[in-house]
């Protein structure tokens, strides 16, 4: 069972009570008419899956109902840090 | 149905007296009666929602996590911006806040929503943390703390109202039987007693919110 510290609540919560929403800081096209096919499927379909650190959205759902981002290591399954959505990535040693 | 009714999806569900292990010091498990009303600050209107809140003799509005208690009511923070704040039974809560706040904030009456259990005792916290996953010691909860979280699957706000240790959970009035089982069944392995020193049939236990028992 992962503890995951939710950035609202500031709080310490089980993994049960969120859900992983896919890859963090996932820019969508400023202007999606001006983008062609490839690049908007990139933007749709594509994402990064490194051994290593992962930016991830994710939502507590069963709490505050917020989403918010974190830094996961994908071999230790650790997470590493939590910041709020919207905020830039921050440096962590993993 | 008025407030100070109880809720009828509890009718039988707390029968006064004790219950399940009969030796040592059982926990007290009851009901409380009360006014709940749900806030939510529109946009741009926390300051406008902090003020009605405070004329209306309610307290500052608490951070995340914790609640704080006003001269006539009481504020639980539920969700960023959203807080429940409770009042003792027929205080006309909602009606009040809602003239008060006006276009600042979402106010919903949720005193026939929800459902308020108490759960108080020495052994108050062994029987949470049966059904929860909040980290409950002193170091890291305490008097005036609140957590939103399920209890075992049912979505539930927590909150610590004394040392002793005291707690009100509070859920969906839709799910207070369920909650009503699920807590006796976890205190029964303690003991666990219904209703007050008197046993006429009065299903509350703890003491009131600025209120009267409910008889």
């Amino acid at each position: 069972m992962l503890l995951i510290r939710c950035p609202v609540c500031a709080m310490d919560r089980p993994e049960l009570e969120f859900r992983h929403a896919g890859q963090a800081h996932v820019a969508r096209p400023a202007d999606p008419g001006a983008v062609d096919d490839a690049a908007w499927a990139a933007y749709l379909y594509l994402r990064d899956n490194p051994k290593g650190v992962v930016a991830e959205r994710w939502r507590h759902v069963h709490g505050c109902g917020r989403f918010f981002n974190a830094l996961r290591h994908t071999v230790s399954d650790r997470i590493l840090a939590t910041y709020p959505a919207g905020a830039s990535r921050p440096e962590v040693a993993p | 149905m008025s407030a100070t009714e109880p809720h009828p999806w509890l009718a039988g569900a707390l029968v006064p007296g004790r219950f399940g292990a009969a030796a040592g010091e059982p926990v007290r498990l009851g009901t409380r009666a009360c006014e709940l009303v749900q806030v939510l600050a529109r946009r741009d209107g926390d300051a406008a929602l902090q003020a009605a809140i405070r004329a209306a003799g309610g307290p500052d509005l608490p951070p995340p996590g914790h609640a704080a208690q006003g001269e006539r009511m009481a504020a639980l923070w539920t969700q960023p911006r959203g807080w429940l704040i409770q009042a003792g039974p027929d205080a006309g809560l909602a009606r009040r806040l809602a003239d008060a706040c006006g276009p600042a904030a979402a106010v919903v009456e949720q005193t026939h929503g929800r459902c308020v259990f108490t759960l108080e005792g020495a052994h108050a916290r062994a029987v949470l943390a049966r059904l929860c996953r909040v980290d409950l010691h002193p170091r890291a909860f305490g008097p005036g703390r609140v957590a939103v979280t399920p209890l075992s699957e049912i979505a539930a706000v927590i909150h610590q109202t004394g040392a002793a240790p005291g707690f009100d959970i509070i859920v969906a009035s839709s799910y207070a039987r369920a909650v009503a089982g699920m807590l006796a069944a976890a205190a029964a392995p303690i003991g666990y007693q219904v209703g007050g020193d008197q046993m006429g049939g009065d299903q509350m236990g703890g003491d009131q919110m600025g209120g009267d028992r409910v008889d």
